[in-house]
């Protein structure tokens, strides 16, 4: 027995050594330092899985913090709710030379609830801890171990943590106890590095060393879109308690419907008598859909609670009729309850949304998703509705949820289905212009705004706002006409259209500089864009243009009296693969007043890193263009 | 006297009228409450508490003594959607280790027009949350039900909190408006406080007294033969209360305006500050009752004046620094910066220290006061006059009165040839008497060794200079090449300093160049980038396009180019609170233009001089040509840190103007290919 102990302690002493050298910071590799604010040293996590409703995954990140911007990195924190148990954890700090400065305990880790920003109530909390940095390198080594009886959200991985961070080995491995246990796995942008794979009966392992950093740019994909990662299902799995056994996305709508859905859709019979005189005496289903959504928009509001299942389950329709509020998942729920009491057809539909598109894989159903809508279909095509928007139009969901893969839940199983799609042209505004240039260099006039698509969405909000903020919103709209005042204002919403229109009266003193006997303005004033991506000394990433547009301008134009046009731009045209720009100036010399016409398109698409220069190019001319200035002089 | 007899019939026909019109008795929502579709006083509230009441009393506990009860009762009309968010409350209820607050009988009711009825619904058990936030925090939060704009909700509880010796700040402004507020703090005369009253709402408190009764009861047992007894006896002590009351009406919304540094420095509200505690038959414990009072309570607290008296830990060190300088000035400097680069702040506030000095001092980081009172002493210990200065940081309000929670923050300060030098030494990028910006809130307390302290004006009256010298050649295409440097003195190094230390310098390239509209920089260097006390100096060549139009014959451009300021930071009509720049600056911009080959200047802007009323800014400027070069001379200069809100409107006007002028334009005209016109007779 003795012998033994030894025997172990001597081990143990020489992985000390052997890991000390993770500790200092003094050499690194070039590479791994170019372009990084941290380098991890060792990125590891290693999964058992034991049963369907057990799993334990030990984490170990090793992390040499190079300066004040990767703190970040160094800011550990572990989730943990009543099915996530954190077994151990651990940090320790260690300075540039290796020499260990703290070291942070279970007890010393801040405990707190995991607010989320948006929810009422969660019951998830988390372990936290920030370092306070003395000097610079230093490095950190954490490690912690969590138990857990949900197999449903197995833990994926990246193998980068961010940008600018690189890592010198990372170590991802799954041991598992028997077949019906073993995850699938799907690979993503692995081709930019190499990797060490093994798929031995028991277990998977996936390694890979020395990742550059990445630098983010603008206009460039979203980090997941370029970072390699593997992304993990179980086909067995448990969620808060509930067992699943899920091979396609047909299965999965299937497991959805029994275990989440099932039976929480009944309504009081008061509240079904209630929704059917609303839509008494109209047949048609999409007609009966609009006057029930309308009716959830006037009656309920979005309030989330997240407390166990109920981070997946709806709460039942009987509860949201009673409080008239809930979360996503319970209004959409509720919305489908009295959709079908009116024997309208819809599904409830789990997607991720956000302002960024984030596909379901069509070939890999594992639970995604962060948001629920409801799915309408009518006449061959579906209507998407989203019932915690008090304000959007029936069928518009905005740039919340649009064009993405989501998975529709039917009674006889689930189904990938790509959402309505904004783009290019759709995404409209029409800017109609009437205004005077007076001889003291202000102007006055009257402007209308008329959007539609996702530009709708940017503006129709408006309406909604308090005068303060309207006129707030014009002088950062028009924040490049100096002493604007807004004199009037009048909105319209065709809801039915989905067009937002406004109409706008204004004036501003000192619009035009003046110099001597002439006048200068820009004539552009109401839709000047001067957008120019940043220039990269040396572009790395593809760019993207998400939805895409068409903005067109007509601005008629009263030149003061006394004066005459002494110069004026040429009309132009520019046409590209990204868009195409028009502009023309027209003299009446009749009414003393020019006609201003524009055209800007840009396109949707996602464009490779050599054509970066050639968009800003565009941009550039486009900039240009919209600051093209007319000269009067006096008669 | 007799306007007074006029105007008096008329308030008081008001107020019976008001008193008629509303019941704010819980659970009397009026139907005329649930009709109304818009606050009359403020027709922009998404929402507005109809009535508030917060009465604030004392109650006794055999047992574990005194306790806070605060009780709680709002009604709050909901106009529109956006004020939904107002139907949801939440309580921050402290704890520690031995205590915490509750929050019992809550009860809340949501009051909705169907059909020409008032229907009521009740809030159930479920839409009460309760969650820990950290080890000192716990949150109670509800949301009512059954929601609809037009809605009246209305609630009431009451928090009961162990803490008999805090009452917490009692806000008196909302972010929505209050219609009808009425507010009571009852104290047992144990329990003496001072109201500390901050914002800019007119409030007028009404004072008076009641009696109140401690009951306990005291249990006697005695045996008489076989026959055990217990008699109870009730005891009584009467004391007084002391009770102050604000009644108030149609308090306004408080609004976001920009330059404030924190709009919740000057929201209305009270705080009651302890003052002493005198039970009866006990020696009176004091706490604050003026600044003395307050200052020496601080100083003779073991976490702050005792660390000023330890000076084993940095002894050797400080013969070092002492053996390598010879003079004060140069002693000042050398401490001071021993401090800065040893120690680096880990982010917490407080002028009390969080480990101790010397436990900071070993592990290389503590919070404000481990590391400036460690200064402190270290000055001290050197020979030096030093002293702590207690301060309130910007985002912790202005302290008006004398507090112990008014201070958050500590720094140094030394005497030297009769001047005081403040020190600061938790940013890396300070220097005596440059300090951090957090630090720039008003007046400072000087705490001499005795106790006693002084007053002291923290806020800079030095200019921050940024200087630039632009010499280019403008082509005829538009483009622009040339040279550029600037110095950027004082805090404008300072913030420089924070913000670029640590990113290289083809990043920071990237980001000057995308800053000032794609221009292409060559040949960069720079001087004392971290020379703390010298300004930072660039220089570099650079290019840039597009920067003048060619129309016609003529070229027109504006001679600051991208140097201008080109749009008004002041666009709202109206401001109702100081305009904080945190510090006065200078802007200096000379600019020496070559002209493209065959041009001649057709008209030049006028040079302009201004100056803002009270000497409170100023603007220069001044264009001359001398030869093909056209001098341009900007000096741009707000004199005070802050700027009252009376001079908001000379304020935009003089930024307007400013502005006018830099963007105004330069216009060249082609030489006809005589080479002569009309306008150049005069420039040869």
């Amino acid at each position: 027995m003795r012998k033994l102990l030894l025997l172990s302690s001597l081990f143990v002493c020489l992985v000390t050594t052997a890991q000390k050298n993770k500790y200092q910071a003094l050499l690194l590799d070039k590479h791994l330092t170019n372009n990084a604010n941290a380098v991890v040293r060792l990125d590891e996590m290693k999964i058992n899985v034991s049963a369907s409703n057990k799993m334990t995954y030990t984490v170990r990140q090793i992390i040499t913090v190079l300066k004040k911007e990767g703190d970040r990195f160094a800011v550990k924190r572990v989730g943990y709710d009543k099915e996530h148990k954190i077994k151990a954890i651990n940090l320790y700090i260690y300075n540039q030379l290796g020499g260990e400065v703290d070291h942070i305990k279970k007890k010393d880790f801040k405990d707190v609830s995991a607010v989320d920003g948006f929810s009422l109530y969660t019951d998830n909390r988390l372990l936290y801890h920030r370092y306070t940095p003395t000097s610079y390198p230093y490095t950190i080594d954490f490690e912690y171990s969590v138990e857990s009886s949900d197999t449903g959200f197995f833990p994926p991985w990246n193998f980068l943590s961010g940008y600018k961070a690189s890592v010198e080995k990372s170590h991802y491995s799954i041991a598992y106890a028997n077949e019906v246990l073993k995850p699938e796995i799907k690979e993503f942008n692995l081709d930019r590095i190499e990797i060490t794979k093994s798929d031995v009966p028991g277990k998977i392992t996936y390694e890979a060393e020395n990742i550059e950093a990445i630098k983010s740019e603008s206009l460039g994909p979203a980090f997941r879109e370029i970072v390699p990662r593997l992304k993990v299902r179980l086909k067995k799995f448990n969620l808060k308690g509930e067992e699943a056994n899920v091979s396609d996305w047909k299965e999965m709508g299937v497991w959805m419907n029994n275990a989440l859905l099932k039976g929480q859709d009944v309504l009081e019979p008061a509240t079904i008598a209630k929704v059917k005189g609303l839509v008494a005496g109209v047949k048609d289903p999409l007609e009966k859909a609009k006057i029930i959504y309308k009716y959830v928009q006037d009656n309920t509001r979005y309030v989330s609670v997240q407390v166990g299942i109920g981070g997946w389950k709806p709460i039942s329709a009987i509860d949201v009729d009673r409080v008239k509020y809930g979360d996503c998942k319970g209004l959409s729920n509720y919305t489908y309850a009295l959709l079908k009491a009116v024997d309208v057809h819809s599904y409830y539909t789990v997607i991720h949304a956000g302002a960024t598109k984030v596909d379901f894989d069509e070939d890999f159903a594992a639970l995604q998703g962060n948001h629920a809508i409801l799915a309408i279909p009518y006449n061959d095509q579906y209507y998407w509705i989203d019932c915690t928007s008090q304000v959007h139009p029936f069928g518009f969901v905005g740039d919340f949820t649009d064009d993405r893969n989501a998975l529709v839940v039917k009674p006889e199983g689930g189904e990938i289905i790509h959402t309505v799609a904004y783009v290019n042209e759709q995404n409209h505004q029409l800017t109609k212009v009437n205004y005077a240039l007076e001889a003291t260099g202000g102007i006055s006039g009257n402007v209308r705004v008329v959007t539609r698509g996702i530009q709708y969405d940017d503006h129709f909000a408006l309406e909604k706002d308090v005068n303060d903020d309207v006129i707030k919103h014009y002088k950062s709209y028009w924040s490049n006409i100096n002493n604007l005042k807004i004199d009037k204002y009048n909105f319209k919403n065709d809801r039915d259209k989905v067009v937002f229109t406004e109409e706008v009266g204004l004036s501003a003193s000192n619009y035009a500089s003046i110099s001597g006997n002439r006048i200068l303005f820009i004539i552009n004033a109401f839709n000047n864009n001067n957008f120019v991506p940043n220039r990269y000394r040396n572009r790395k990433l593809p760019f993207k243009i998400a939805r895409g547009y068409l903005d067109e301008d007509e601005f008629v134009v009263q030149l003061p009296d006394g004066y005459k046009i002494e110069a004026i731009p040429k009309a132009m045209e520019v046409a590209s693969e990204f868009g195409s720009y028009k502009v023309s100036f027209e003299v009446n010399e009749a009414e003393n007043s020019i006609l201003y016409k524009r055209n800007l398109l840009v396109k949707k698409g996602l464009y490779p890193k050599e054509k970066y220069a050639a968009y800003r190019d565009f941009r550039k001319t486009v900039a240009r263009a919209d600051d093209l200035q007319v000269v009067l002089v006096k008669k | 006297m007799s306007r007074f007899k006029y105007v008096l019939p008329v308030a008081v026909f008001f107020l019976c009228y008001s008193v008629t019109a509303q019941d704010y008795k819980f659970g009397k929502v009026s139907k005329e409450e649930l009709l109304e579709k818009v606050y009359a006083q403020d027709s922009a509230a998404a929402a507005a508490v109809l009535y508030r009441k917060r009465n604030i009393r004392y109650n006794y506990v055999q047992g574990s003594g005194f306790q806070v009860i605060t009780e709680v009762h709002e009604r709050v009309k909901i106009y529109t959607k956006e004020g939904f968010r107002y139907a949801t409350v939440s309580e921050r209820l402290y704890k520690n280790n031995r205590a915490n607050e509750t929050i019992a009988g809550l009860k809340a009711f949501t009051y909705t027009m169907e059909n020409g009825d008032v229907e009521k619904q009740k809030m159930g058990k479920s839409a009460i949350f309760s969650t820990s936030l950290n080890k000192y925090r716990n949150e109670e939060k509800f949301t009512l039900p059954n929601l609809k704009e037009g809605s009246v909700i209305e609630y009431e509880y009451r928090i009961v909190s162990p803490f008999a010796y805090n009452i917490d700040e009692i806000v008196l402004q909302y972010d929505i408006p209050i219609k009808k507020q009425e507010i009571s703090i009852a104290t047992p005369e144990y329990f003496m406080f001072k109201p500390n009253m901050k914002g800019y709402l007119g409030m007028q408190p009404k004072y008076t007294t009641n009696s109140g009764k401690i009951n306990f009861s005291s249990k006697t047992r005695s045996t008489v033969g076989q026959v055990s007894q217990t008699t109870f006896k009730q005891n009584e002590i009467d004391y007084t209360t002391n009770v102050t009351s604000y009644n108030m009406d149609n308090v306004p919304a408080l609004k976001e305006e920009p330059f404030v540094n924190d709009i919740d420095n000057y929201r209305s509200a009270v705080k009651y500050e302890l003052q002493y505690v005198q039970f009866p038959q006990s020696i009176r414990e004091g706490y604050t009752t003026s600044w003395e009072k307050v200052i020496e309570k601080i100083y003779d607290n073991s976490s702050f004046g005792t660390q000023l008296k330890i000076h084993n830990y940095y002894k050797d060190d400080l013969e070092l620094i002492k053996a390598k300088t010879s003079s004060k000035v140069e002693l000042v400097a050398a401490i001071f910066s021993h401090v800065q680069r040893r120690m680096t702040w880990n982010s917490i506030y407080g002028y009390f220290v969080d480990k101790g000095v010397k436990e900071a001092y070993k592990e290389k980081s503590g919070n404000i006061a481990d590391i400036n009172l460690m200064l402190t002493s270290m000055l001290q210990q050197a020979g030096l006059e030093a002293y702590p200065v207690l301060v309130s940081t910007r985002s912790h309000g202005i302290p008006l009165f004398p507090t112990r929670e008014g201070f958050n923050y500590v720094i140094a300060s030394v005497q030297l040839d009769g001047n005081t030098i403040l020190l600061d030494a938790t940013n890396k990028f300070s220097e005596p008497n440059l300090l951090p910006t957090r630090a720039l809130n008003w007046y400072g307390k000087l705490i001499k060794k005795d106790g006693t302290f002084t007053t002291l004006n923290l806020i800079p009256e030095k200019p921050s200079r940024n200087s630039f010298n632009m010499s280019v050649s403008l082509n005829e295409d538009g483009s622009l090449e040339g040279k550029m440097r600037k110095t950027y003195g004082d805090y404008n190094a300072y913030l420089h300093r924070n913000k670029y230390s640590s990113i290289n310098e083809d990043e920071y390239l990237e980001k000057l160049e995308n800053k000032n509209d794609g221009m292409e920089i060559s040949d960069y260097t720079v001087k004392n980038k971290n020379a703390l006390g010298k300004p930072i100096s660039e220089s570099y060549a650079f290019s840039m396009e597009n920067q003048a139009s060619t129309i016609g014959d003529k070229i027109y451009f504006s001679p600051l180019f991208h140097l201008a300021m080109e749009k008004n930071p002041f666009k709202l009509e109206k401001r109702n609170y100081p305009i904080d720049f945190t510090y006065p600056w200078q802007e200096r911009n000379v600019i020496l233009i070559s002209l493209p080959e065959g041009y001649e200047t057709t008209s030049l802007p006028e040079g302009v001089n201004l100056v803002m009323a009270d000497g409170m800014g100023g603007f220069r400027y001044q264009i001359s040509l001398k030869g093909k070069i056209l001098q341009v001379l900007v000096d741009f200069k707000i004199n005070r840190a802050i700027i009252s809100p009376e001079y908001y409107q000379d304020l935009k006007e003089f930024f307007k103007k400013a502005i006018e002028k830099q963007t105004e334009k330069v216009v060249l005209s082609k030489i006809s290919s005589d080479g002569t016109s009309q306008s150049a007779a005069g420039g040869r």
